[in-house]
């Protein structure tokens, strides 16, 4: 089942083209590693999966069902609420304005799934760097996604959250979701061998 | 006290009261979103963005409510679309037009008799005022008991709420009329040049006590309550106008909170 079909996507900020003319398509239970040196449209590439900028050419197509942790989350850090109130948030779906019982239970179990259970009350201002990064996983895993767009997850995580991070992936995987993640240690992609790998360049893609 | 007491025997006190309170809690509900935000300016653009299509309406002979009401809402889109787009230099753009649109105010109005809304009086409160302080306040409580979560989520990170598929647009756009509203309805009782301080204050009182959000839109509702009534009684009794010392009483809340909680 297809998850994520991207065709030749161009996107620009102004007169700058960051992403140029990229296709991309990802099936359920599929993983997709993207490198690339700074500033050759890794992220642009995401926030336009994302639905968060508009492609100035090319089609999209994807799940509704799809989470997405950005590279850097651009909210005040004196927002005053506790983890749990930010990790269920991850549920809400356009339409739905209530939490069931089964979305205060998805987001224990990502909270659990990542060790953050402890933290579950506490308010956010109140976390490190590393333990707000486990925090948006469990955020996007509750969501219970077909499509999961990881920035640079394991920036800032100790070896311990990154075993999580891909014990979770491995378990999404199996579930049949997608994932897309950006990376930029070539570790990560030899512990997923069955993994596709994509590099961009200048906003193209090298290999294919 | 026995003066106050029988201050509320007069309809207008009454009508005052009722439609002062309903507005300052709405205001300071809101208020939260607009801190928390960083939209701390657009009470104050929108209040003097108002008072000017006050003044030019009434010194034209137009309806002034009919010509103000979708003035204010208009200026709240445009408001709320140049902060979030140019952020700081937003902000100064704001503050450029608002001086603008007061001191033109001042000068078309200058026939008319716009000082009551300049300072606000008590003694303008009307019977429909009041009806659509209450209207407003149930729509302006109802959004926050229907769409707390969204309102939480759209707070804390709008991108975030956009990425799950939600219309964050709509909810902006909602914030902005209800606002706008507020404003409308406020500058009648509180005056023009005070209103936005019932926007902000409570809030930033309740920012110093509440640790989740919940409890700063209750807490902001509550000190915003108490601040108006308070400050209204004060009013009568030593004859002074009634939103300055509203908008003292909140400041006075406001400093005692923050001196005497360590957070
Ligand atoms: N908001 C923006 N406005 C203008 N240009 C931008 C903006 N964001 C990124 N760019 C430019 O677009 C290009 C791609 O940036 P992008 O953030 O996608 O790179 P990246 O591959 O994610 O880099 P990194 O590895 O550093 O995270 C860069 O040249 C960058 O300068
Ligand atoms: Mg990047």
């Amino acid at each position: 089942m297809n998850r994520l079909r991207l065709n030749n996507a161009v996107i620009k900020y102004g007169e700058i083209i960051a992403v140029n003319g990229v296709s991309l398509c990802a099936d359920a239970g599929e993983m997709i590693f993207i490198t690339g040196a700074n500033g050759s449209g890794k992220s642009t590439l995401m926030k336009g999966i994302a639905g968060l900028l508009p492609l100035t050419s090319g089609t999209l197509e994807r799940t509704q069902r799809m989470s997405y942790v950005p590279q850097i989350e651009e909210a005040d850090r004196n927002f005053p609420a506790r983890v749990s109130e930010i990790v269920i948030t991850g549920t809400q779906r356009p339409g739905k304005f209530f939490y069931t019982h089964d979305d205060k239970q998805q987001a224990q179990n990502a909270m659990n799934e990542l060790g953050i259970m402890e933290l579950a009350g506490r308010e956010i201002n109140a976390l490190s760097g590393g333990q707000m990064r486990r925090v948006f996983l469990a955020r996007a895993l509750c969501g219970q996604p077909e499509l999961l767009l990881l920035d640079e997850p394991c920036a800032g995580l100790d070896a311990d959250s990154h075993k999580i991070l891909f014990r979770v992936l491995r378990r999404v995987l199996s579930g049949g979701c997608a994932v897309v993640m950006v990376t930029h240690d070539i570790s990560d992609v030899d512990g997923m061998p069955e993994a596709k790998i994509i590099t961009l360049s200048d906003g193209v893609i090298l290999n294919a | 006290m026995r003066e106050v007491l029988e201050l509320l025997s007069y309809p207008f006190v009454m009508r005052a009261l009722t439609a002062g309170a309903l507005i300052s809690v709405c205001a300071s509900v809101l208020g939260v979103i607009l801190v928390l935000k960083h939209y701390a300016l657009i009470g104050h653009g929108l209040s003097e963005i108002g008072f000017a299509s006050l003044s030019i309406s009434a010194a034209l002979g137009l309806p002034v409510m009919l010509v103000s009401t979708p003035a204010i809402i208009i200026a709240s889109f445009v408001i709320m679309f140049v902060s979030q787009k140019y952020k700081t230099s937003g902000d100064i753009a704001i503050a450029v037009a608002s001086s603008f649109a007061l001191a033109l105010g001042v000068i078309a109005g200058r026939g008319a008799n716009v000082s009551a809304y300049l300072f606000g009086s008590v003694l303008a409160v009307s019977q429909e005022d009041v009806i659509f302080a209450a209207v407003l306040s149930v729509i302006v409580l109802a959004s926050f008991v229907v769409f707390y979560n969204r309102l939480f989520l759209i707070t804390y990170n709008e991108d975030y709420a956009r990425s799950l598929g939600i219309n964050t647009l709509f909810y902006q756009f909602t914030i902005s009329v209800l606002t706008a509203l507020v404003v409308v309805l406020g500058m009648r009782i509180m005056g023009t040049l005070l209103i936005s301080g019932v926007i902000i204050l409570p809030a930033l009182t309740a920012k110093n006590i509440a640790s989740c959000f919940r409890s700063l839109v209750i807490v902001s509702g509550a000190v915003s309550f108490i601040a108006f009534t308070a400050g209204l009684a004060l009013s009568f009794v030593f004859n002074l106008p009634a939103g300055a010392v509203i908008v003292m009483t909140n400041t006075a809340i406001l400093i005692i909170v923050k001196v005497s909680v360590k957070k």
